[in-house]
């Protein structure tokens, strides 16, 4: 899920950079550090949208660099364990597929995939259902829910399930009523087929 | 903190920070960062190359996945939802995934039943049919 929060860092300025345009140098500086950055607590940085306020710079010991500590807005992307998103399939292999929502990559493993899908390999490797109505490949739109995420330094992998009702590539569970999604998934396939 | 371990989306257990923080449907997202975007085309060549990747995933992914396009819409999804004591998070989910069933709609944001508010599924399926009707005539 998108969040828009409010994050503090220290920035800490060369002199070369005081003067007039002070404020502008910092703020430049914030979004060249900060954006697309990923921490485990707040997730990715998308983008910076404001400055809350700027404190009183400190001037370090020994070096002349000034420490600003910045309150700023910005928009970050935040994968929850239990969460339910949609993503775009970006690799299928007989382990399961990999998906993308935003900056997040998602591994879908075979055991976490509906027991009626099977792998299909070939030059765009897939899973199909038996009747083949519902195919998932290379840059389906599918609907997963988040069940563990993992946290690096740097960066947050997820994995998720379509094992459920109202998951993956198809609405179809009750009564019809959702059709008109699936449609709409199945015309973009056959979009993606006539470019092959 | 163990947060990592009590974390459940489904049960509304996202942490206190996020649960008071404001969150964005991928609609308004995509407004957001379009808008950041087109400023960033303005000022110089350059800064469109330097976006980050992030930023540059982000933007391909809220524009697939908005479901209202033009900005008055947006509004009026956020409007509608409000009406109903949701969480922010609850919102957004609901906003961004358009359930179109009671069913569906507590598949996908279990919490809605569970807090114990009085949201029974006569509301729930009035406020799917207040969405659905925002995107007819959009």
């Amino acid at each position: 899920m998108f969040f828009h929060i409010v994050l503090e860092r220290n920035m800490q300025l060369h002199p070369r950079y005081f003067g007039r345009n002070l404020r502008e140098n910092l703020v430049s500086k914030l979004m060249k550090d900060v954006e697309g950055t990923c921490s485990g607590r707040h997730g990715f940085v998308v983008a910076v949208t404001g400055i809350e306020n700027i404190g009183k710079g400190i001037i370090r010991d020994g070096t002349g660099f000034v420490t600003f500590p910045v309150k700023y807005q910005c928009v970050v992307f935040r994968p929850f364990k239990g969460e339910i998103l949609e993503a775009v399939v970006t690799m299928v292999n007989k382990m399961g597929f990999f998906a993308e929502a935003g900056p997040v990559q998602i591994f879908v493993s075979n055991h976490l995939i509906p027991d009626d899908m099977e792998f299909q390999s070939g030059d765009m490797p897939n899973y199909t259902t038996s009747d083949g109505s519902v195919k998932i490949q290379k840059d389906s739109e599918v609907r997963l829910k988040i069940i563990g995420t993992r946290v690096d330094a740097t960066e947050i992998f997820c994995i998720g399930t379509i094992k459920d009702d109202f998951f993956g590539c198809d609405q179809r569970p009750y009564n019809g009523l959702n059709a008109p999604l699936c449609t709409l998934i199945s015309s973009s396939l056959h979009v993606i087929e006539s470019y092959i | 903190m163990s947060g990592e371990e009590e974390e459940n989306a489904a049960e509304l257990k996202i942490g206190d920070e996020f649960l008071k923080a404001k969150c964005l449907m991928n609609c308004e997202v995509s407004l957001i960062l379009e808008h950041k975007y087109e400023q960033l085309q303005q000022s110089s060549d350059d800064a469109v190359n330097q976006v980050s990747q992030v930023f540059e995933k982000s933007l391909q992914y809220v524009k697939r996945f908005s479901r209202y396009k033009n900005p008055d819409a947006v509004r009026q999804v956020r409007e509608i939802l409000a009406r109903y004591q949701l969480a922010e998070f609850e919102l957004c989910v609901l906003g961004n995934l358009c359930p179109e069933t009671v069913e569906e709609a507590i598949a996908m944001v279990p919490s809605i039943k569970t807090r114990g508010r009085a949201q029974d599924d006569e509301a729930i399926e009035k406020m799917l049919n207040d969405l659905s009707l925002i995107k007819k005539f959009e």
